[in-house]
C-alpha cells in the first residue's frame, strides 16, 4: 500500500476514533507542546544573539550565543596553535568531503569513481590529512599529537578506524565462513568472540598500555596511533560479524555456480559472494558504522581530547562557567547531522538494494 | 605488567645517568683543573630542555582557575604560570613552555617515561609517590585540604555532627579514600554517593540529593559559587587531609634547582612587593634598593653566581617576575578577589610566613 494515499482527513479522524486513540492524540500533544515551548523558550525567546552583549546572559535564561561565538573555534579545535587554524580546518573539511562523496557515490549521486580510484582518493586525503595535523614538512611547524583535539581527531579516529577495520573484518568473516583450513577459520573464530566479549574500553586500555609493550625496542607509537589500532581491531570483530551473517544467508548454489564456470576462490568472493554478502547485512553494517563514529568519543578517558572534551573544556573557562547546554548543544548538533547522513545513506541503499 | 617495564627501564636509565654523571663529575674536575670554567654540569634533563628550547609541562586539561584553555586554546591559570615560569627561569623566555592537557595518573606515567619535562597540576607530594624512581617533587605552590560544605538550612556547625549523612565525592578519587579514614577513626556512620561527573555531582548537591559534599577546600570555595544561591552553603572549619601541592619535575639536580629557586624568587618579590608592574623601576633604581633585593636582581648579584652554576641566563630572576610576577600576583590574579573562586589569600594557609601563612621565602644569596 502506499502511505500517499493516505489523505489528511483519513489520519486526522483515525487519531481521534476510538477512546484510546483519543486519550493517546491528547497525551501526545501535551508532551510536544511542553517539549516545544521548553525548545522555543531556549532556542527563540530567552535567546540572547550574537550581537547583543555577552553580559545579557547572565540574565537570560537561554541560549548564550555569544558564548558559542567565543569558543566556537576552541570546541572544533581545542588547544591547536591558534594561528595554525585553517590546518586542522582543512583536515576536517576534506575527510567530511571525502565522506560525503563516498555515501553519495554508494547511491549513485556525486563524483562516480571506481574502486582503485576510490581507494587511491582515501588514501590521499587520509595522508593529506595527517600531514596537515602533524606538519613537519613543506614548511608546515610540527606540532604534537597531544594538540590534535576537537573535530578533527573525532574524523581522523573514526574515520580511518571505520576504513581499515571494514578490510579487516572482511577478511575476518571470510576466514570464519570457510571450511577449508579449519585452523584458520578457529582462530578468526577465536578473535572474534574475544573482542567482542571484552568492553570498548578495556581494548582501548590494552591498545594504548599493552600494545607499545609489544613492539620492538625503540619503536614508539603515539596515543593516537595506539588508539587507532585498538579501535579498528575493536571495530574489526563487529563488522565480521555483520558480513558472516550476509555470508551466511546466501543460497549455497550462488558460490557453486560461480565455482562451475570455473572462477578461482577470490574471483568467487569478490564478484559473486561479498557483493550479495554487503548487500544483505547492509542495515546491520551502518548500525555498526554509527555505533563505531558515536564510541569514538569515549577515546577521552585515554587523555585524548576529541569534541565532546573540548565541549567540556569550554565551559570550564573561569570566564565562561555554567554554559555546558550550549557546548553540548554544538556537540549534540553536530553528531545528529553527521548521523542523520549516515542513516540516509543507509536507508537509501538498502532501498536500491530492495530494487535492483 | 605496564609497571615491571616501565620500572625495569627507568632502572637503566637511572643506570644511564649514573654513568653520565660519573663522567660528567670526572670531566668538570678536569675542567676545574684546567680552570676553564664550563656549563657541563647541567644534568641530562636540563640539556634536553636547552637544546630543544622548549619546557615540556604537564597540566590538568580543565581545572578552573588552575589550569584551563582560553578561547584561544592557551592554557591560562594559577598552575600554568609555574610552567611559564620555569621556562622563563631556563630559557628566558615564558612562552617556550610547551603546555599540554593531560590526565592525571598519565601525567605521572608521561614524566617517568621520559615524555615531558615538568608537571604543574595539582599532584600532592606523598612519601610512595616520591619514593617511586622517576620523579621529583620540588616545591610546593599552594597548601590545600579535604573539606565539607553543607547547606546552611541543615544547621551543623562542626563535621562531628555528620552522623548519618550522606556524602557526595567523585568518584575513584583519594577523597574517598580519606573520607573513609576520617568517619572510620570518628567512628560516624556516613554514607557515599559516587558521582564521577562534576556538573551532575553539584547538581546532586545543591538539589539535596546528598547532605555532605566533600572536596579540597578551595574546590569547595569556587564550586559553591556556581550555586544559584552561594549563601545558603556553609564550609565546615575542618580540614580532613593535608594536600601539599607540589611542582613534580624528571629527577636532574640542575632542573630541580632551577624550578625551586625559580619559585624562591616568586615568593621573595612576593616579600617585597615586587610585581611585574613596577619591577623596572625597581632595577632601574637597583642601588636604592633593600640589599636582599639588590642579591636577586642586581647584575653581580647572588643570582648571577647562580646563573653560571645552574647554566642558566644571567637574568634569571629578573625574567620570572617580569615575565611571570610575584606568588601573590599569580595567586590574585588567577584565584584572587577579582575572579569568581574570590579566594582570601591573606586569611588562607598560603599567605605569606609574615602574614601567619605557610610560603617562607627562602634567602637568595
Amino acid at each position: 500500500m502506499n502511505e500517499r494515499l493516505i489523505s489528511l482527513r483519513d489520519l486526522a479522524w483515525s487519531a481521534v476514533n476510538t477512546p484510546l486513540s483519543l486519550v493517546l492524540t491528547l497525551l501526545a500533544l501535551i508532551v510536544f507542546s511542553q517539549v516545544g515551548w521548553a525548545a522555543g523558550h531556549w532556542l527563540v525567546f530567552q535567546a540572547v544573539w550574537p550581537w547583543q552583549p555577552a553580559d545579557l546572559c547572565a540574565i537570560h535564561s537561554g541560549i548564550c550565543w555569544p558564548f558559542l561565538t567565543e569558543k566556537l573555534r576552541f570546541i572544533l579545535f581545542g588547544t591547536y596553535p591558534y594561528d595554525d587554524h585553517w590546518r586542522p580546518a582543512l583536515a576536517s573539511f576534506l575527510m567530511c568531503a571525502l565522506s560525503v562523496q563516498t555515501g553519495l557515490q554508494m547511491i549513485d549521486r556525486g563524483f562516480r569513481l571506481n574502486a582503485l580510484q576510490t581507494l587511491a582518493v582515501w588514501g590521499a586525503v587520509l595522508l593529506l590529512a595527517f600531514v596537515l595535523m602533524a606538519g613537519g614538512v613543506l614548511g608546515l611547524e610540527r606540532v604534537d599529537s597531544v594538540r590534535w583535539n576537537g573535530l578533527p581527531i573525532l574524523l581522523i579516529l573514526s574515520i580511518a578506524a571505520i576504513a581499515m577495520a571494514l578490510p579487516l573484518g572482511m577478511f575476518l568473516a571470510l576466514a570464519r565462513a570457510q571450511s577449508r583450513f579449519r585452523a584458520l577459520a578457529r582462530m578468526a573464530t577465536a578473535y572474534i568472540e574475544l573482542t567482542r566479549a571484552v568492553p570498548m574500553l578495556t581494548v582501548l586500555f590494552v591498545g594504548i598500555f599493552v600494545l607499545p609493550l609489544m613492539l620492538p625496542p625503540g619503536v614508539k607509537i603515539s596515543p593516537v596511533g595506539a588508539t587507532l589500532v585498538a579501535l579498528i581491531m575493536f571495530h574489526a570483530s563487529y563488522f565480521a560479524e555483520d558480513l558472516r551473517g550476509g555470508l551466511q544467508s546466501l543460497h549455497k548454489g550462488q558460490d557453486e555456480a560461480a565455482k562451475a564456470l570455473g572462477l578461482p576462490y577470490w574471483k568467487r568472493v569478490g564478484l559473486i559472494l561479498m557483493p550479495q554478502a554487503i548487500q544483505r547485512s547492509l542495515p546491520s553494517l551502518v548500525n555498526t558504522i554509527i555505533g563505531a563514529y558515536k564510541d569514538t568519543s569515549l577515546v577521552v578517558v585515554l587523555g585524548i581530547h576529541d569534541l565532546t572534551a573540548t565541549a567540556r573544556m569550554s565551559f570550564s573557562d573561569p570566564g565562561w562557567r555554567g554554559y555546558s547546554l550550549e557546548a553540548y548543544f554544538v556537540v549534540g548538533l553536530w553528531f545528529f547531522v553527521s548521523c542523520a547522513f549516515l542513516s540516509v545513506i543507509g536507508r537509501k541503499l538498502h532501498r536500491k538494494a530492495a530494487i535492483g | 605488567m605496564y609497571t615491571c617495564r616501565e620500572r625495569s627501564s627507568s632502572y637503566v636509565n637511572f643506570g644511564n645517568k649514573l654513568m653520565t654523571s660519573l663522567k660528567v663529575t670526572a670531566l668538570c674536575a678536569t675542567a676545574a683543573l684546567l680552570v676553564t670554567g664550563s656549563t657541563a654540569v647541567a644534568g641530562q634533563v636540563m640539556d634536553d630542555i636547552k637544546s630543544s628550547d622548549e619546557l615540556v609541562c604537564l597540566v590538568n586539561p580543565k581545572s578552573p582557575g588552575f589550569s584551563v584553555p582560553d578561547s584561544q586554546g592557551v592554557f591560562q591559570g594559577f598552575n600554568t604560570d609555574f610552567c611559564r615560569m620555569a621556562a622563563a627561569a631556563i630559557l628566558g623566555d615564558a612562552s617556550k613552555a610547551d603546555i599540554r592537557g593531560i590526565g592525571f595518573s598519565d601525567s605521572m606515567k608521561t614524566i617517568v617515561a621520559g615524555g615531558a619535562h615538568m608537571a604543574s597540576r595539582s599532584i600532592t607530594a606523598t612519601g610512595t609517590r616520591d619514593a617511586d624512581a622517576g620523579m621529583a617533587f620540588v616545591a610546593t605552590t599552594f597548601y590545600d585540604g579535604q573539606g565539607f560544605m553543607v547547606p546552611s538550612a541543615l544547621g551543623v556547625s562542626s563535621a562531628s555532627q555528620l552522623s548519618g549523612a550522606t556524602v557526595c565525592a567523585e568518584d575513584g578519587s583519594t577523597t574517598l579514600l580519606t573520607l573513609a579514614d576520617w568517619f572510620g577513626d570518628h567512628k560516624i556512620e556516613y554514607r557515599v554517593e559516587n558521582i564521577a561527573d562534576k556538573t551532575a555531582r553539584l547538581e546532586a548537591f545543591f538539589s539535596g540529593k546528598c547532605d555532605v559534599y566533600a572536596s579540597d577546600i578551595t574546590a569547595l570555595n569556587s564550586d559553591r559559587l556556581l550555586s544559584d544561591t552561594p549563601d545558603a552553603f556553609t564550609i565546615l572549619p575542618e580540614v580532613i587531609s593535608a594536600e601539599p601541592l607540589t611542582l613534580v619535575t624528571q629527577p636532574d639536580q640542575d632542573l630541580e634547582a632551577a624550578v625551586f629557586w625559580a619559585f624562591q624568587v616568586m615568593l621573595n618579590a612576593d616579600k617585597y612587593d615586587i610585581t611585574s608592574e613596577n619591577i623596572d623601576a625597581i632595577t632601574a633604581d637597583i642601588s636604592a634598593q633593600p640589599k636582599a633585593v639588590r642579591r636577586m636582581f642586581a647584575q653581580d648579584g647572588a643570582t648571577a653566581d647562580m646563573a653560571t652554576k645552574l647554566g642558566l641566563p644571567a637574568d634569571w630572576a629578573y625574567q620570572v617576575v617580569k615575565q611571570v610576577g610575584s606568588y601573590g600576583e599569580v595567586f590574585d590574579h588567577h584565584l584572587g578577589a577579582e575572579t569568581p573562586f574570590k579566594l582570601d589569600r591573606a586569611n588562607s594557609v598560603n599567605a605569606d610566613f609574615a602574614d601567619g601563612g605557610l610560603m617562607y621565602a627562602y634567602p637568595i644569596r
